[in-house]
């Protein structure tokens, strides 16, 4: 290996040794792009000097300029267009008209280890350009693709820092490693909100198992392929993009103000009726009292800037770039920084050989709040004041709340010190060559270095007497990731007659490592940020934990098409991964076929005007999960501090044993995935409408599977090849882009995805899953996956109405533990008890559909943008509602529904929503889920060129935004969007709130 | 000149990437063989003396399990009694009334957890039982841990077979999927295995330990165990020859009643067992007993659940000072110093565990040092009275009970006369009041009055009832589990 290494250097050295190639004399050749259809000019058209680095691109006004050898060829290529080359000629004016790509016969897409013209593709693959994501102003390149693509469920997460939740038709997988796979320039990961969205040039979502299947290994949950921004222009060209705002809680929910709260406690207690507890509050009359979201929420302000500066020179090109963003959250003392710089080189050693670079360095800090401070704010009284007159925090005990509501949430933020920090570096580096006239041969070399730090202190303090500490504790968990990855491809490319045939082979290698260390001590002093550390402490413990994980691949893919109408694509991959090592099943492969037709290029279709473009495509394809827990087929050792047993006094004796069972041999989990699309585009593709059938199973899918009790295991599952679930659904997208006579320029893009989840069959017989909001309801849970329904979905009693008489509750199965007020449950197997085995199905936490509707207008300097997108056909359970321990604040909705006395509710149950067995899982806590929002809205305005131009400035753009400024729903709660993992989705509990974001920036380009 | 070099470059590279290709792929078969991390494969354990030490000590460790201790453990085995309520305030965990009220049926939750906690004991010992005979060591080490494993699972299948009835028997690990799927066992084979175990731990385990191992069964803890067991099956010449056993080892009262069960003064001279816990500053995960937390005083030291009944504070004799050792009152100063306010939620918490305020580790649970009294030497002799009592020898039977009298009499002459009836009705029902203040909130009265026939009369107006409560019932998801194996409890 060494040796290669050296050979690999040496080599190096020599290329950049040759590195000064003459060329013929340069000159500097301006011009203009117009497009052929409306003659409008065309901005940001790439500009290159074929067969080098060398590029430019055309400014607003079409106007482009580059140095170029007077013998040169000039490419220009811009989406949409067909792609022209022209020969310079020694002409220092070259201007140039594109022909719409009437038939996208030219537009490219990004795939699987390449590229691929949009014709050849016969799977559904959908590209989203980097600017339409910058656009969103979005901290995260992901959150900036909801409502984009048919298909493609996003759902953001609140919490400054975090990444929202993407899945691709459907849930995917159940166990183990349920993200999406990015691959960022060839690296994978599972998370990209280290990049900085003005970094993204392009992101390809593989939607089908056939183009997924060429990732087989890490595919079962969709694939998002990120291709970064390269150096392009020929002179340096800074860009700065800036934006200023703030976020504003939205739709938040209204609580009972203080005497509401007291009226409400005092019902509870009468109804509860213990003895020498008939009220708790003498007095009810007690105002408005403590608005504790008020108290706790802000207005949070948002800052954000990206500068870059690219370009190339004739042998190499360059792109670096830096970003700065400070998010402050929406609770008080929340803070999220974050710092990207980037670096992409790539050198023209000789001609046909290629190698490059890139890499990220990412760094973000954040000021944390606890994770249950908007539960505290939900649950703490109104009539506990912030502070007492003497200064003191405002004490729940003092009103004998109780369990529930005795955190003073003010408290909670006060005495709560976190800090989380987070490094990255990662990139990769590669060398393309190419020769013999159709191949190259491409190796990358990619890694990915991350630390994570989150250091917790808590002081020692007495704020309530539920909030206090008799000892300060220091907690420091840092978690080290060291993946790498290896990669090489051989393409070969040809193209003869009517014949144009690619064919990849490749070959990977990747290792995934990470080691934990949480370490913990008591008693660290603290005068300074600088204390601590926990060798200032006593009671030091340590906790150390790794994983590790290999994998190695072989795949390869072949495209032909002929006659631009016949195309046929097929690919396998073949992936072993540590996880499966020793047992039977080491190797899983991973075929694909697919097959188009573009029926527009017949002949019988020259005479007809009506469609520009029609093709039929059809695909099918399997894609694998390895992302089960490092080989479960090893039993090993439990050696768990609770398995350490104490003898005399306090003599710590070291507990270990076996707690588990080797499951039944676990192979690979595979889904096979058939997928059929229909391309059309009308009047001059002026309007686009695809749509797709898509169906897929997901074969022996790895869950959970409970075991018995008694086999006295240290958890009531194990893991198994256990289930077949399928996804199916269709996808509809249509887009209208046209330009008035008036030069008004428009789009409009309206795309729709419909997905029903079901789980097929189960292997071991009719055991469901119980998942979901442990702890909601003293431990019952809230979703069931069983054969024959939705995975994860929502179970529990049916509401009948709500018990108005003292009768009517000795006469129902519930007379024993209910009470005038109480839910009345529906006995569905009239056996006179309210058990499990009443219980039913609820509501479905996978939304059936999702849509947006996406528009453009420019009209001379000005631009407006106006996305909208909902779901719908989903449900949510409102677990802030159900969990009630004591006394926690109500709703005011609650509050004014409330039953109060035989007639006054048959919906809503008396104030003693906690009492008996109001918390159970029930149809009163399931809601639709359903939303619609003004996803962002951006008005912009360009300088004219006329006045920057004597700036020497190419682009200034002013514009304002907002994002999710409007929100339509009839949830109960904070946000519908809530989200979670496959069998404990859309339980909401302790869910961030919903917020807008206003945001002014500007755009500016030298 | 140039184009050669070109040429040169181009074949060097492609030569090096196929070179590199190779060489990846061929070091493919040691590459994906990873060691699990951090984890020992069980293929290297059960090798030495010390493996067989842990998986000992794992045995006694998960005796302190939230299944074994806490709310589990409170719903099974104390709140359907009349001493006890359910505590905090009415509307945290609701699901205790289930068990006060007699309706709880098979698919709750807890009463999965207490089944499986029991079982996590027992295959616990099966590990040590069918691994360490196998690992080459001192052989009076080897059986003294066999024999401890031995008590362990002797206890655990006590605690199922009182509170499930038929249950399924594993004594080995499970090593087929049929393996697996056991039938249950009649109540009677599973106590003649409760007692083979207990016999057989008997014979080997040490009357007592050094120092570093105070904690660990002792003969005294087996042969009592055995009289218990014996009692729930009114053997009662076997309860009274092995209590007479355990009363000529030593065993002494300590002398105060209140002081005895306090930290300082755990595995003293009147304990036979106790489940050792405690609050390591230097490991928070080993420090994980909840048993104290659950039953602190609400908001101050804990959670106020299982708190004692207004029936059990009226059962006390006038006088009679196990009534403030065993109840701390609200307004009350405890004699540690602790004042509980009149704000608390309860009239009553638990002082049997009961840790004073003072010991309070934030970041830790309240209480986790403090032990779980299983057998103490009042109940031996209790059960001694009884025993004889029942056989008619109300002498041997008031010496006994007298003996337990006069400890709690702490030299106070006028309270708490000794009993002298020698009337074998009275008797019993002296020695039946006896237990209930004596061993009072230590999850003992629940199923005693159940074993004494009086649950009907006792917990009936609760919703007790005979010919169904005496057992509760199997948990619906391991008779899911068995394709119909496992048999409901009758009336469940």
């Amino acid at each position: 290996m060494k040796r290669i290494f050296t050979k690999f250097s040496v080599l190096t050295f020599l290329c950049f040794l040759f590195n000064y190639t003459a060329f013929a004399q340069n000159i500097t050749v301006k011009g203009r792009v117009t497009d052929g259809g409306d003659k409008t000019t065309i901005p940001a058209v790439s500009v290159q000097v074929k067969g080098t680095t060398t590029g430019a691109q055309t400014d607003v006004n079409g106007n482009y300029s580059i140095s170029a050898p007077a013998n040169a060829t000039l490419v220009f290529t811009y989406v949409g267009y067909t792609t022209q080359e022209v020969a310079v000629n020694n002409r220092t004016t070259v201007n140039v008209v594109l022909a719409s790509a009437s038939q996208q016969l030219d537009q490219v897409v990004v795939v699987g280890y390449g590229t691929q013209r949009k014709i050849d593709v016969t799977g559904a693959v959908t590209s989203v350009k980097g600017e339409d994501i910058s656009k969103q102003a979005s901290v995260n390149p992901v959150s900036a693709l909801q409502g984009k693509v048919a298909g493609v469920s996003i759902t953001n997460v609140g919490k400054p820092g975090a990444s929202p939740q993407i899945t691709i038709r459907g849930t995917g997988t159940i166990y183990g490693n349920t993200n999406v796979l990015y691959v960022v320039d060839g690296v994978w990961y599972d998370d990209i909100s280290f990049l900085n969205p003005a970094d993204i040039a392009n992101i390809s979502i593989l939607k089908d198992a056939s183009s997924q299947s060429i990732y087989g290994i890490r595919a079962a949950n969709g694939v998002v392929l990120v291709t970064t921004v390269r150096g392009k222009n020929g002179d340096a060209t800074i860009n700065y993009n800036g934006t200023m705002g703030f976020q504003k809680i939205t739709n938040a929910v209204k609580m009972a103000n203080a005497s509401e709260y007291a009226t409400a406690v005092n019902e509870a207690y009468k109804i509860q009726a213990e003895p020498g507890k008939e009220f708790l509050f003498a007095n009810t009359n007690l105002g408005a009292g403590t608005d504790w979201y008020k108290q706790a929420l802000r207005d949070a302000v948002v800052t954000n800037h990206q500068l870059s500066v690219n370009g190339a020179t004739e042998k190499s090109s360059y792109n670096f770039s830096l970003g700065y963003l400070n998010q402050d959250g929406i609770v008080k003392n929340n803070n999220y920084k974050r710092y990207t710089a980037r670096l992409a080189n790539d050198f023209q050693v000789v001609k046909g050989l290629k190698i490059g670079y890139n890499v990220t360095g990412s760094s973000s800090n954040s000021k944390d709040v606890p994770d249950a401070i908007f539960r505290n704010l939900y649950a703490a009284s109104p009539v506990v004041p912030v502070f007492k007159a003497n200064g003191s925090y405002g004490e729940p005990a003092d009103f004998q709340l109780g369990n529930g509501s005795d955190i003073n949430p003010q408290a909670t933020l006060d005495f709560f010190n976190q800090r989380t920090t987070k490094y990255r570096i990662t990139g990769n580096v590669f060398a393309e060559l190419k020769f013999a006239k159709h191949f190259t041969f491409k190796t990358s070399a990619g890694g990915d270095f991350g630390q994570e730090e989150k250091r917790a202190y808590t002081p020692k303090y007495e704020a309530t007497l539920a909030q206090r500490a008799t000892n300060s504790l220091l907690a420091v968990d840092r978690i080290e990731t060291r993946n790498w990855i290896l990669e090489n491809t051989l393409t070969y490319d040809n193209k003869w007659g009517d014949h144009n045939l690619t064919v990849l082979a490749g070959q990977t290698a990747q290792r995934y490592k990470e080691n934990t260390l949480k370490g913990t001590a008591l008693n660290v002093p603290f005068s300074s940020e600088g204390d601590l550390y926990l060798s200032l402490g006593d009671g030091r413990s340590i906790i150390n934990t790794g994983k590790l994980n290999t994998a190695t691949s072989y795949f390869g893919r072949a495209n032909y098409s002929f006659k631009n109408k016949y195309l046929l694509n097929a690919s396998l991959r073949a992936d072993a991964a540590s996880q499966f090592y020793g047992g039977n099943d080491l190797w899983g492969y991973f075929p694909s076929i697919g097959a188009g037709w573009v029926i527009s290029n017949e002949d019988f279709m020259k005479d007809q005007k009506l469609f520009s473009n029609l093709k039929l495509r059809g695909s099918w394809g399997k894609v694998g999960n390895a992302g089960v827990p490092i080989n479960p087929s090893t039993l090993t050792v439990s050696q768990a501090a609770q398995l350490l047993a104490v003898f005399g006094k306090d003599i710590p004796q070291t507990g270990a044993s076996v707690r588990m069972i080797v499951p039944p041999a676990l192979f690979w989990e595979r889904s096979a995935g058939t997928d059929i699309g229909l391309e059309m585009g009308f009047l001059d593709n002026k309007l686009n409408i695809e749509a797709d059938y898509y169906n897929r199973t997901t074969e022996q899918a790895i869950f959970d599977i409970p075991v018995f009790g008694s086999l006295g295991l240290e958890t009531s599952t194990i893991i198994a090849n256990q289930a077949d679930f399928r996804n199916r659904g269709f996808e509809l997208v249509a887009s209208w882009s046209d330009q008035t006579n008036s030069g008004l320029k428009y789009t409009l893009s309206g795309n729709v995805g419909y997905n029903t989840n079901k789980v097929l069959n189960v292997t071991s017989g009719a055991n469901p899953i119980y998942k979901g909001g442990a702890g909601l309801t003293s431990g019952e849970l809230a979703t069931r996956t069983i054969a024959g329904r939705p995975i994860g979905e929502f179970f529990g009693y049916q509401v009948a109405g709500i018990f108005q008489t003292q009768e009517e509750v000795n006469a129902s199965a519930q007379s024993q533990d209910a009470k005038p007020g109480d839910f009345k449950y529906v006995d569905q197997n009239g056996d006179g008890a309210i058990d499990r085995k009443d219980k039913i199905a609820l509501g479905n936490p996978n939304p059936k559909f999702s849509y947006g509707l996406n528009t453009n207008f420019a009209y001379q300097n000005f631009d407006l943008t106006l996305d909208i997108q909902g779901v719908a056909g989903v449900d949510v359970y409102n677990g802030n509602l159900s969990a009630r321990f004591g006394n926690e604040n109500y709703t005011k909705k609650m509050y004014d529904n409330r039953w109060n006395g035989a007639g006054t509710s048959n919906e809503y149950p008396s104030a003693d929503l906690a009492g008996r067995r109001n918390t159970a899982t029930n149809s009163f806590y399931v809601e639709s889920g359903a939303y619609v929002r003004l996803r962002n809205i951006q008005l912009g305005y360009s300088l004219p060129q006329a006045i920057t131009s004597k700036w020497k400035i190419q682009k200034l753009r002013f514009f304002a935004n907002a994002q999710n400024a409007v929100n339509l729903f009839g949830y109960r709660g904070f946000s519908p969007e809530v989200g979670g993992t496959p069998t404990n989705t859309g339980v909401d509990i302790n869910v961030y709130p919903l917020y807008a974001t206003y945001n002014f920036g500007l755009n500016l380009t030298f | 000149m140039k184009t050669l070099i070109n040429k040169n470059i181009q074949t060097w590279c492609v030569t090096a990437a196929i070179l590199a290709a190779t060489l990846v792929s061929s070091c493919k078969k040691d590459f994906l063989n990873v060691d699990p991390q951090g984890q020992q494969p069980e293929t290297q354990f059960w090798k030495t003396p010390e493996d067989a030490a842990k998986a000992v000590n794992a045995v006694y460790a998960n005796l302190r399990s939230w299944n074994n201790v806490a709310f589990n453990a409170i719903a099974i085995e104390s709140t359907g009694s009349d001493e006890a309520d359910k505590g905090s305030t009415p509307t945290d965990a609701t699901f205790f009334n289930l068990y006060d009220t007699f309706t709880v049926t098979s698919t709750h939750g807890t009463i999965l957890d207490f089944w499986t906690g029991q079982y996590q004991n027992i295959q616990l010992c099966n590990q040590v039982l069918g691994n360490v005979p196998g690992i080459t060591m001192d052989e009076a080490l080897k059986a003294r841990l066999l024999a401890e494993a031995k008590f362990v699972r002797a206890f655990s299948y006590f605690r199922l077979v009182r509170a499930y009835g038929n249950v399924p028997l594993r004594l080995t690990i499970p090593k087929t999927e049929a393996d697996r799927n056991l039938p249950q066992s009649p109540k009677e084979t599973v106590y003649a295995q409760i007692e083979k175990d207990l016999t057989e731990a008997a014979a080997v385990l040490p009357a007592s330990y050094n120092a570093d191992n105070v904690g660990r069964a002792t003969k005294g803890a087996a042969i009592g165990m055995r009289a218990k067991v014996a009692l729930y099956q009114k053997k009662w010449a076997e309860v009274l020859s092995l209590t007479n056993e355990v009363i000529g080892m030593g065993y002494t009262l300590f002398p105060d009643f209140e002081k005895g069960f306090r930290v300082e003064n755990e595995n003293n001279s009147e304990s036979l067992f106790e489940i050792q816990a405690s609050l390591l500053l230097d490991n928070k995960d080993a420090s994980n007993s909840q048993y104290s937390q659950v039953q602190g005083v609400a908001g101050h030291m804990g959670w106020g659940f299982n708190t004692p009944s207004a029936a059990l504070a009226a059962a006390f004799e006038p006088g009679d000072p196990r009534r403030d050792a065993t109840i701390i009152f609200k307004g009350e100063t405890t004699p540690q110093g602790d004042f509980i306010p009149l704000t608390v939620p309860n009239e009553r918490y638990n002082q049997k565990s009961y840790v004073p305020f003072n010991t309070k580790v934030s970041g830790y649970n309240e209480g986790a040092q403090q032990n779980i009294k299983v057998l103490r030497f009042a109940d031996i002799l209790l059960m001694n009275a009884e025993a004889a009592n029942e056989l008619g020898s109300p002498s041997q039977a008031l010496t006994s009970l007298n003996k337990v009298r006069a400890r709690a009499r702490g030299g106070n002459p006028n309270i708490l006369p000794d009993v002298t009836t020698t009337d074998q009705t009275a008797l019993r029902n002296a020695i039946y009041k006896e237990r209930q203040v004596e061993l009072a909130m230590e999850n003992d009265r629940y199923f005693d009055v159940i074993r004494q026939g009086r649950g009907a009369e006792v917990f009936g107006v609760k919703g007790w009832k005979a010919n169904k409560n005496e057992v509760w019932p199997i948990p619906e998801t391991e008779i899911e589990q068995s394709s119909g194996l496992l048999k409901q409890n009758l009336g469940y």
